[in-house]
């Protein structure tokens, strides 16, 4: 089924700043946002990683509690890339919200931080009291990566699913 | 730019960093000698770390040398070929010795599986190299009598080795054949980076003073986790890489990232070959690393946002160079 793309799309892609990000030549504009992207997704996806692996018991000699420090690495790239994603989703807004793909991210990345949120709590009540347990789940551990790695690999299909790349513009 | 001359210069690394490290190697079974092998398995992994500019800088080489009258491009193709194939061997070589180094500081040392693999690997890279280096020297001097065009006759080892031998161009296309595949390559490049930043970048903060209460050991024994994530990153790197050869070589970010690479490596190897990892390994939670340490840890951490960050603009920096 074909729905038309709603017609505020392409009055948002027809926006100065739209426009400026998409096609100025500047090297501080399009791929700047990316690279920013880039490093939001390198810090968050990064230490989940590190906290995953401790929380599966890969080095279960490392303490618990200092780690929880490193939360807010995770947090930094995730808002970070919450600026950067809503700059990327004005330059190509069309492109982003008529492709089904684009919500499943925002849902994954809703969960992943539900997730996230659940743990960062759970080790803040019990990981300086017993440190050599783990108090937090291998499941939910194991359902962060996922998420995460999920939001990840949706982001970057994004690039090779869109139906149109601008207003119009069918690929 | 020129980059003829930069492959004429790296190319001799391979070679006989590869002779050398096999001969050491071997020689290093015969009483055991645990700091030969130790040399060897060094020697493997920073050759091996060479090579990536070897082989990508072969590819501008190609575009400049095939102006010349009387270069047969069939010979140009088949030393493609051989370095396609023995790529892989080296790279391989590099990942088995790494492994190799990472398992010698447990008890017990080094599984002799692991050294067998690297022995193993080491010789067919070896081989291979040589074979890359000879039809290499062909381009420029063909044997007596050998006219642009002819076909090309091959020696016995050179016609066995062919066979597996892939077509440069078979290879390329395959690459880009499908865009699932090649988006499946992007997703593991974006996951090996992530792994990378992860644990690089936690190690690094915790020497830079950052979470002190973190013991440093237990710490670093996350590296195996970023040390696959630069498996993933080399082997979907450069398979990127043969998909779209004269796309990366013509991009200055490209050779920007490549050279941060390469800076990685001169800065490891500081960090862990000059008795500085062995201090930094004893800090206990709490206690303050050296502040060499702290500026060795600065850089890895700012090479590794560099490598990041040039990678992003390579689209942006199309067709940037010329040659």
């Amino acid at each position: 089924m074909q729905v038309p793309a709603p017609a505020f799309l392409n009055t948002l892609e027809r926006s100065g700043l739209s426009t400026w990000i998409r096609e100025s030549e500047s090297a501080f504009a399009y791929y700047f946002v990316l690279v920013l992207h880039n490093i939001g997704l390198a810090l968050l996806v990064g230490t989940c990683g590190v906290l995953g692996a401790r929380l599966l018991g890969f080095v279960p000699e490392l303490p618990l509690a200092p780690l929880r420090r490193f939360f807010r690495f995770i947090w930094a790239g995730f808002w970070l890339n919450v600026v950067s994603g809503v700059v990327l989703l004005i330059a190509y807004p069309t492109k982003a919200l008529t492709n089904p793909l684009f919500y499943v991210k925002l849902v994954l990345i809703a969960l992943g931080v539900w997730s996230l949120r659940t743990i960062e709590r759970q080790l803040s009540v019990d990981a300086v009291a017993r440190d050599s347990a783990p108090p937090v789940r291998r499941s939910l551990a194991l359902w962060m990566l996922g998420l995460w790695l999920g939001v990840l690999t949706a982001g970057r299909a994004l690039a090779y699913t869109a139906t149109y790349i601008l207003y119009g513009k069918g690929t | 730019m020129n980059f003829d001359h930069l492959h004429l210069l790296l190319n001799h690394v391979p070679i006989i960093g590869f002779f050398v490290g096999v001969g050491l190697f071997v020689a290093s079974f015969t009483g055991s000698n645990e700091d030969l092998r130790r040399s060897a398995l060094i020697i493997f992994a920073v050759v091996a770390l060479l090579t990536i500019p070897t082989f990508v800088s072969g590819v501008g080489a190609d575009r400049s040398i095939a102006r010349e009258p009387g270069v047969s491009e069939a010979l140009v193709r088949r030393h493609e070929g051989a370095a396609m194939l023995g790529l892989w061997f080296v790279v391989g070589t590099g990942a088995a010795a790494l492994m190799a180094l990472w398992r010698s500081r447990r008890p017990g040392g080094t599984p002799r599986g692991n050294l067998v693999a690297v022995l193993l690997l080491a010789i067919v890279a070896a081989i291979l190299m040589g074979r890359t280096g000879n039809t290499g020297g062909d381009i420029r001097h063909p044997e007596p009598g050998v006219t642009a065009g002819a076909p090309i006759t091959e020696g016995a080892v050179g016609s066995i080795i062919h066979v597996f031998e892939p077509t440069p161009d078979g290879f390329t296309n395959l690459m880009v054949a499908n865009k699932w595949w090649w988006a499946t390559m992007m997703v593991l490049h974006f996951v090996g980076l992530s792994l990378i930043i992860g644990v690089v970048g936690a190690i690094d903060l915790r020497i830079m003073g950052f979470a002190k209460e973190l013991p440093f050991g237990p710490l670093h024994r996350l590296l195996p986790l970023a040390l696959a994530g630069l498996g993933i990153n080399v082997v979907t790197g450069m398979l990127a890489f043969i998909g779209m050869p004269a796309y990366y070589a013509a991009d200055i970010a490209f050779w920007f990232k490549l050279a941060a690479l390469m800076l990685l490596g001169l800065n490891a190897a500081v960090f862990y070959l000059t008795g500085m990892f062995d201090r930094v390994e004893r800090l206990a939670p709490g206690e303050d690393a050296t502040l060499s340490a702290k500026i060795v840890a600065a850089s890895s951490l700012l090479l590794w946002f560099t490598v990041i960050i040039s990678g992003r603009y390579i689209q942006h920096f199309e067709d940037s160079l010329r040659f």
